[in-house]
């Protein structure tokens, strides 16, 4: 199992986020990819390592998915750093069918054979998962337990406004480890225990170690499923996943402080904070790239 | 009358549901997984619906399986442990009807199914939307209520239409008063989700203004819980957009309900669409539990296991 003791975002260190810039998937990724792990020294070797996609529908024209480039990439990149198993996952919320998910991405063309590598985490086996944050109604998840047993948790998200919460990324995107073989299409049990604080809850009990946010095609608008492709060209790295996604946030020109979930995040799970981030690689001014957000979230742009 | 398989239905799917079964009597979403209750009801439908002779210990241990998973209330559990039924107590009770052993445990469970009520349309959170700036980002009836995937959530298509399947599978005289009800207000909640331009997503035919797509899955499930009305026009509208999207479908689980449900319809599958058979001895991530059964289902030509049953001399057949 893995280790998940909280503690206080004050007595933590700096979190470090490396930038990276990648004008399309057509893009050297694995180079980069593995150039911009190097600099976190993660302890992978002989590991098994889960990377968590963010495969939410059919996406033929692949832009409201984790690009499979970015999965390949990922997935190469630990295998070299000497990970002993790497397993892409997820459940996706809205259709049961991912399997077809999967193939709309063409998934297999990047990976190859998908038979071992790939986990459908709404129908893996589960195990009870008490919470011990409560910020949400909900005392207690039955979890996958491929998430639960794996060495080394990477979450990787692509860059999205959402429609309910702000934005959707690094934490976000571990909504997709809650099975919907246990909680259905979608997972309205979370939405019902507020989207917010589910998000803390879930992130508190299945901390991802890493994140890698796919930024090269983002989302603006009505997402995450309905919104406009935004070209932001970044891929985003750090083993703090708050940091990454405040750090996302103002990439997208939106002030992280502001999104509930990231606000709450900033006390127990990483820093929010610009001071206590320390970025590398592409300069913010370089990168941001303001994106459209929903009415309902005016106050979060910046 | 016992269908006739075909070889694929036969050599592959029937073939891998035994195999998967658990020595408990379950079956779990994968061959070696833990049995649950969905896994469990998916391949009991496949395997009585197309059952040999030699497979009535296998399927006499499911059904064992099935009772001593049921709660005390009546429901199911998506999963061992948990002490709180979900959307699986449809489809137990569903199966457990050809279980001559499991009347009360099919009247406790459709007694669950009557009174399960999502929390989105009582009448407190109506008058909440009424009144709320954002009413009209979502314009769906809210007075029409189905059936959550877990208790004191809201209404979706497919635990609705799971239910409507189980109460229509159902003789009149064994429903709790309150089925012809909820039925009614489950079947008018399905119409009123439709995506616009026909099919079914989830449940959100409209978001902030923008239409929902619809996709395989739900619609055909809904389709067949209102396949007793098919002049409807919610019924042709779906259908074709079922026709109209066969051929982009990449998943087996997909391609194997939009066969049942073309086939339930009279619809003949449409020429050059996709090959099942291709699908399944393709198919990555491994083949499932769900997707053999319903393979095997879409092999039955007589669709007993649609069919309502009718209760004569105090036994249950299909009518």
């Amino acid at each position: 199992m893995r280790e998940r003791s909280l503690i206080p975002s004050f007595q933590r260190p700096p979190s470090k986020v490396v930038i990276r810039r990648a004008a399309d998937y057509h893009h050297d990724l694995a180079s980069l990819v593995l150039e911009s792990l190097s600099e976190f020294q993660l302890p992978v070797k002989g590991k098994t390592v889960l990377l968590k996609a963010n495969l939410v529908g059919l996406d033929p024209h692949r832009i409201m998915n984790t690009h499979p480039a970015v999965i390949a990439a990922a997935r190469d990149s630990f295998l070299r750093l000497g990970a002993s198993e790497v397993f892409i996952g997820d459940g996706p919320a809205m259709d049961r069918d991912t399997e077809a998910i999967v193939e709309s991405i063409r998934l297999r063309e990047y990976i190859g054979r998908l038979a071992h590598a790939f986990v459908d985490l709404n129908i893996d086996d589960v195990e009870r998962v008490y919470f011990q944050t409560h910020a949400s109604r909900l005392k207690e998840l039955y979890l996958p337990k491929t998430v639960l047993g794996v060495d080394f948790l990477v979450s990787m998200p692509k860059l999205k406004t959402h429609h309910w919460a702000g934005v959707t990324l690094s934490l976000k995107n571990m909504f997709g480890i809650v099975p919907g073989g246990c909680y259905g299409w979608p997972k309205n049990v979370l939405h019902w225990a507020g989207i917010d604080r589910a998000i803390l809850d879930i992130n508190a009990a299945a901390r991802p170690d890493f994140a890698i946010v796919d930024g090269i095609m983002g989302m603006e608008g009505n997402g995450p499923i309905q919104g406009e492709p935004k070209a932001c060209g970044v891929l985003v790295f750090g083993s703090d996943p708050v940091a990454v996604d405040a750090t996302c946030c103002r990439i997208m020109g939106l002030i992280p402080e502001r999104v509930k979930y990231l606000a709450g995040a900033g006390t127990l799970l990483g820093h929010v904070q610009a001071e206590k981030i320390q970025q590398l690689g592409e300069s913010m001014a370089s990168v941001r790239t303001p994106f459209a957000v929903l009415k309902a979230f005016a106050h979060v742009a910046g | 009358m016992e269908a006739e398989p075909n070889s694929l239905a036969e050599s592959v799917c029937l073939h891998f549901l035994r195999e998967a079964q658990n020595a408990d009597g379950g079956w779990g979403f994968h061959p070696g997984s833990e049995s649950r209750a969905e896994g469990t009801c998916w391949a009991l439908l496949a395997l009585i619906e197309l059952a040999q002779t030699d497979d009535s210990e296998t399927i006499r241990s499911g059904f064992r399986f099935l009772r001593a998973a049921q709660l005390r209330d009546g429901s199911w559990p998506s999963t061992p442990g948990e002490q709180t039924g979900c959307w699986v107590t449809s489809l137990a009770s569903w199966v457990l009807l050809a279980d001559p052993d499991s009347p009360k445990a099919v009247a406790a469970g459709l007694d669950w199914i009557c009174k399960d009520w999502p929390r989105d349309g009582t009448l407190w959170r109506r008058l909440l939307v009424r009144f709320s700036s954002d009413r009209h980002l979502s314009p769906i009836n809210m007075a029409y209520r189905g059936w959550g995937w877990t208790p004191g959530t809201a209404s979706w298509v497919e635990p609705t239409a799971f239910a409507l399947l189980t109460l229509q599978k159902c003789p009149q005289e064994l429903l709790p008063r309150m089925a012809r009800h909820r039925r009614d207000l489950g079947e008018a909640m399905l119409r009123d989700r439709m995506c616009p331009v026909g099919g079914w997503n989830c449940g959100n035919p409209r978001v902030y203004g923008v239409a929902g797509e619809a996709l395989v899955m739900p619609t055909v499930w809904a389709l067949l819980a209102l396949r007793q009305q098919p002049e409807k026009r919610e019924n042709s509208l779906s259908l074709a957009w079922l026709e109209g999207n066969i051929p982009h479908i990449s998943g087996a689980a997909s391609l194997v309900l939009a066969q049942i449900c073309l086939a339930s319809y009279g619809r003949k599958w449409p020429v050059g669409a996709p090959d099942l058979h291709d699908f399944i001895s393709r198919s990555e991530p491994p083949q499932n539990v769900q997707v053999m059964a319903w393979a095997s289902l879409a092999s039955s030509t007589t669709r007993d296991w649609l069919r309502p049953k009718s209760k004569v001399g105090g036994i249950l057949i299909d009518a």
